[in-house]
């Protein structure tokens, strides 16, 4: 017989509560993740990590270029900047959920703790990485800052299409947290060395989302996974809303889009439709997904397993 | 009067012979006194028993092998196609494929050496590690070795297969000095592993952004996908300081020779002399920063407080 008070909440939100239960759970969920990240640390080391990393990606793919187009290569320079700005919070992203999972359970011990907690366990996972997100997308707007003030990329306030940024940026985050989700339930079944298994799949998903080179230049079957990848969309849509005379990332002569669509490159609403659908497909997967794997570690007792290699 | 310390295992046999760990002594003070042979194969059993577990874990453990080789060797093919975009000579279609392959020890160094020593703090490891009696550097061996395991495994298969897929042509002249490179690299990059493990677990909750911050800008400065030369001053200080930087570059003039990509920092051997200094002077400071820990450790007794 289970123990009044330990048994688990079958319902999906905070017992007892109503929306305001719920916000207040996410709210502090989300201040904890911020605490646990950041607000203990210098500041000035804080705002080095933040700006390092993501400039210094941004600076790989740069020289790249610069090497082999010997210095006359501007819409390309823009073209990786752009791309890379963007995958920073791609990166740091879907990096959170699953990081959460590993200190909650690894380091702190209190993976279990919070999983019984009246809220529910979806939700503060959520609240947790909301914070990785902010510090990605504020490195995404530093790499391109960085880009238009030293690299060149011309960027005219006055040109962006707001509305397509508007509608294409908040459904690219949905679809990030729902990769994210995956990786959270794949962390949930591994070990502690499972650190790095965010990065890697970020940098699996850099080959087919043409953020940094377009997708024509990959074999047919890689350039449909990409189109079936909402973050692909994601980014065709951010740098079609922000850097309108950048080349695209998704059609092109011979790519797979083109031969599909009947015309060279998708415009603001086909952009849109294609995030919308993938991303719905992928938001409902990572919750399968999650459901699932949050299940089989009730069931095996993962929640209290801590590793160490 | 005449004491015997026993341990446990004390008579055991192990193929006719006594174990190490049972003697005959004639006080505590000679049962704490070890020859030199017994310090070895207590030294020799911490480095086997600290690579134990990662070599059992990722053998145990399979998930290891989709993501820790089979989608970083997708992320460095990004490298390759933003080149084939390009229309890149083929030959930085090889950088790209050794940079990634070394990409794999490096990541090993900050994340399962650098970051080690502080995760082992706070999972309530470390005073175990002080208590027993046996060097620290013992315990980081051996986390270097079973590391090296996983590592070389990735930095294979990526070489392996990236090499076929994409067609890399590798032109070695000096095989010898190629594999002193590599050996030296990696002696260097374990060494410099070693230094920041102690540097980390001083610095507490700092090290989990640093070790963020030592990826990608340690890949720029190293020029992980492109000759560092082509950075000027920035490449030749980061052949001077980083090991990932100098083991590249040396690598990358052996193995394509006669490319008609830029040439190296320095000549090849130079950098070789070079990864040999940093491997002396790593390995040197890393023991002297893991005593000086020991010492603050046992005279503060704050180094094993966990979670700061």
């Amino acid at each position: 017989m289970t123990a009044p008070g330990l048994a688990r909440s079958t319902t999906p939100v905070v017992a007892g509560g109503g929306p305001m239960a719920v916000v207040r759970s996410f709210l502090a969920a989300a201040r904890i993740g911020w605490a646990v990240d950041a607000n203990w640390t210098d500041p000035v080391l804080f705002l080095v990590y933040l700006v390092a990393k993501p400039v210094s990606a941004a600076l790989i793919l740069v020289v790249m270029v610069q090497v082999v187009s010997g210095g006359r290569a501007g819409a390309l320079t823009s073209f990786v900047v752009v791309g890379s700005a963007l995958w920073s919070t791609v990166t740091a992203g879907i990096s959170g959920l699953s990081w959460s999972v590993l200190d909650d359970r690894e380091r702190y011990r209190m993976l279990k703790y919070l999983y019984v907690s009246p809220s529910d366990f979806l939700l503060l996972l959520m609240g947790r990485g909301v914070g990785r997100i902010a510090v990605g997308g504020l490195g995404a707007v530093v790499t391109l800052v960085v880009g238009v003030v030293a690299l060149g990329v011309e960027f005219d306030p006055g040109r962006v299409d707001w509305p397509l940024l508007l509608v294409a940026l908040p459904m690219g985050l949905v679809a990030i947290v729902a990769l994210a989700l995956i990786l959270a339930a794949v962390c949930l079944q591994t070990r502690q060395d499972a650190w790095s298994y965010p990065e890697a799949a970020a940098g699996a998903l850099f080959l087919v989302t043409g953020a940094v080179f377009p997708l024509a230049v990959l074999p047919s079957p890689l350039q449909a996974i990409g189109l079936l990848t909402p973050l692909t969309w994601w980014v065709a849509g951010m740098r079609a809303a922000m850097f309108p005379d950048s080349p695209s990332s998704l059609g092109g002569d011979g790519s797979l889009f083109a031969r599909l669509a009947g015309h060279a490159v998708p415009g603001s609403i086909e952009i849109v439709v294609a995030l919308l659908a993938t991303g719905a497909v992928s938001t409902l997967a990572a919750l399968a997904v999650f459901r699932l794997s949050e299940r089989r570690a009730k069931d095996r007792g993962l929640f209290d397993q801590t590793t160490g290699s | 009067m005449e004491t015997t310390a026993r341990s446990p295992r004390a008579g055991l046999t192990r193929g006719g012979r006594r174990a190490f760990v049972g003697r005959t002594t004639t006080s505590p003070a000679d049962a704490a006194t070890w020859s030199r042979r017994q310090t070895i194969a207590t030294e020799l059993r911490a480095v086997r028993g600290r690579a134990y577990p990662r070599v059992r874990a990722a053998l145990r453990e399979k998930s290891w092998v989709l993501f820790e080789i089979m989608l970083p060797f997708l992320s460095t093919s990004a490298f390759v196609f933003v080149y084939r975009a390009l229309q890149a000579p083929p030959e930085y279609v090889g950088f790209v494929v050794l940079g990634g392959a070394m990409a794999a020890f490096w990541l090993n160094v900050i994340w399962m050496m650098a970051a080690q020593l502080y995760w082992e703090k706070d999972q309530g490891n470390l005073e175990l590690y002080f208590a027993a009696p046996m060097d620290l550097m013992s315990v980081l061996f051996g986390m270097a070795l079973g590391g090296l395991f996983m590592s070389s495994t990735r930095a294979i298969v990526v070489l392996a297969i990236a090499t076929v897929l994409y067609g890399v042509t590798f032109s070695v002249d000096q095989w010898l000095l190629l594999g002193a490179v590599f050996v030296l690299t990696l002696g260097a990059l374990y060494g410099l592993g070693m230094i920041l493990a102690s540097l980390f677990l001083a610095w507490g909750r700092e090290a989990w952004h640093l070790t963020q911050a030592l990826m990608e800008p340690v890949y720029f400065v190293s020029g992980l996908n492109f000759p560092v030369a082509r950075l000027g001053l920035l490449g030749a200080v980061a052949v001077a300081v980083v090991p990932l930087a100098v083991g590249l570059d040396a690598m990358r003039q052996l193995a394509f020779s006669g490319s008609a990509a830029p040439a190296g920092v320095v000549a090849a051997p130079i950098e070789a002399l070079i990864l040999a200094g940093m491997t002396v002077v790593f390995i040197w400071l890393a023991r002297w920063s893991l005593r000086s820990l020991e010492q603050r450790a046992r005279r503060d007794g704050r180094l094993t407080v966990r979670w700061r």
